[in-house]
């Protein structure tokens, strides 16, 4: 039994030398097809960070930016882009009502993002909203993809709690694979990394690591996850006290969930 | 003839009714964002979509050629399945009706999964690897491999994405020249306008 846990460690001790190889190699390759020169690009990657710029590559003397505004970020107008869509169907134009269809649903997406953020409280367990970190992203695909994500942070010096809601992501099924595989057990023994519990009745599982801290998932409904991730939280009942202040039944209200 | 009139009667009933389903929608979106069921809005939009998909893929179908090599298109066959997201939609048509000869056609349209094989296209060394193999169709990159068929014989196909559409024609049977010959038939400036 021994010697077989042996030869398995060997046999995975040469293959992630097989892999490291393959890599090294690949990297090579690529970089040579791309003219990239390794030494020349560590030697200047100190001096100026935009030398690993593709668009900058072998090109001297490129000035650097130091004006403009950015980019507007207004959301599309989703009335406008559902009338340019029931326009270019009647046209026959398929590809461009289609376009119009998935810009409205980018539009109406970061409204219902903004509106849950409105939602939140403006102070957790003492900790504060952070507005500079509130962010609304929409990939625009809609349906199974990565669909509608929301963020928002509360800190207090070290202590921070997030707070993410992703609706209509693919990933989730990750987690609720965590409640129907019997593989994933808990343990009673040794160090408890993770466990499921229950907030505010939804069936959730918490994490804890060292250096993360807390991470709690909630699948909601059909197609939402919630994720809190706490930093610096003194304990389990600390970081719960911070999440159940988030009430889960409004958000599922406002997303439609069930 | 009669029956032809009567398939063409059929063919522009369905086309109506999916229009309609199209402005049902589009209506319930507006009716929805207009009182703020943003949720439901949103819901009928993704409709809307399912709805584009499934018209976009029979015009797809209208455009492809009648005949592949020696083989007439199986029109019975013709099916889309499936709506946008992860899987995207998939456009499928044959050519000829003995299963193990048929050469087949498949279209997955708004598929992020196709991105990958765009990847692989665009490192040459990587796309021209053992059994992979680069050509152009219709000056599009596209990728030919080699795959076992029955009883160990080699068979081809080619793969050729457009963003997030993927092309796949499969014919078994046919020598590597004879498969790309077969994909050149294929009108895929005018299916990538139709996809894009």
């Amino acid at each position: 039994m021994l010697s077989a846990a042996n030869g398995q460690g060997i046999l995975k001790k040469l293959k992630d030398k097989a892999q490291q190889a393959t890599d090294k190699m690949i990297d090579k390759k690529i970089d040579d097809a791309v003219g990239v020169d390794n030494n020349s690009n560590n030697n200047n990657s100190n001096s100026n960070s935009n030398s690993t710029d593709m668009s900058s590559v072998g090109r001297k003397g490129k000035p650097s930016n130091k004006t403009g505004e950015g980019l507007i970020s207004t959301p599309p107008n989703v009335n406008e882009n559902l009338t340019t869509a029931d326009a270019s169907f009647k046209a026959g134009k398929y590809s461009d009502a289609r376009y119009a269809t998935r810009q409205a649903m980018l539009g109406v997406q970061m409204e219902i993002g903004k509106k849950l953020l409105d939602g939140l409280p403006e102070t957790i367990s003492g900790l504060k909203k952070d507005a500079s970190s509130d962010k609304v992203t929409s990939a625009g695909w809609g349906m199974g993809w990565s669909g509608l994500t929301i963020q928002r942070d509360y800190n207090q010096d070290d202590k921070q709690l997030s707070f993410t809601i992703a609706n209509n992501a693919m990933w989730m099924q990750a987690v609720n694979m965590y409640f129907t595989n019997s593989g994933y057990m808990q343990t009673s023994g040794g160090e408890q990394k993770w466990k499921q519990v229950r907030v505010q009745d939804e069936k959730a599982i918490i994490e804890f690591d060292a250096s993360s801290g807390y991470k709690l998932s909630v699948p909601v409904g059909q197609t939402t996850l919630l994720i809190y991730e706490g930093v610096n939280f003194a304990n389990e009942q600390d970081f719960m006290n911070a999440v159940n202040q988030i009430k889960i039944d409004s958000i599922k209200k406002q997303l439609g969930e069930k | 003839m009669k029956k032809i009139i009567f398939l063409l009667i059929v063919i522009a009933l369905c086309s109506q009714s999916q229009a309609q389903e199209f402005a049902k929608r589009l209506t319930e979106a507006k009716t929805a964002y207009s009182s703020g069921k943003l949720d439901d809005s949103r819901f009928a939009m993704e409709q809307m979509l399912q709805e584009l998909d499934i018209i976009t893929g029979k015009e797809v179908l209208k455009i492809l050629p009648a005949k592949m090599g020696d083989k007439a298109a199986n029109t019975k066959a013709d099916n889309v399945t499936g709506s946008s997201g992860f899987f995207g939609v998939i456009i499928h048509r044959e050519y000829g009706t003995i299963d193990s000869s048929n050469v087949d056609l498949e279209i997955i349209s708004n598929s992020p999964l196709v991105s990958s094989l765009n990847a692989l296209l665009s490192v040459p060394f990587m796309g021209s690897a053992g059994d992979n193999k680069t050509i152009k169709i219709s000056g599009y990159k596209a990728l030919v491999q080699k795959v076992t068929g029955p009883n160990e014989r080699a068979d081809y196909e080619v793969q050729l994405p457009l963003n997030t559409t993927l092309i796949t024609l499969k014919a078994p049977g046919l020598s590597q020249d004879d498969v790309i010959k077969l994909a050149n038939t294929l009108p895929v400036a005018d299916i990538a306008k139709m996809l894009q």
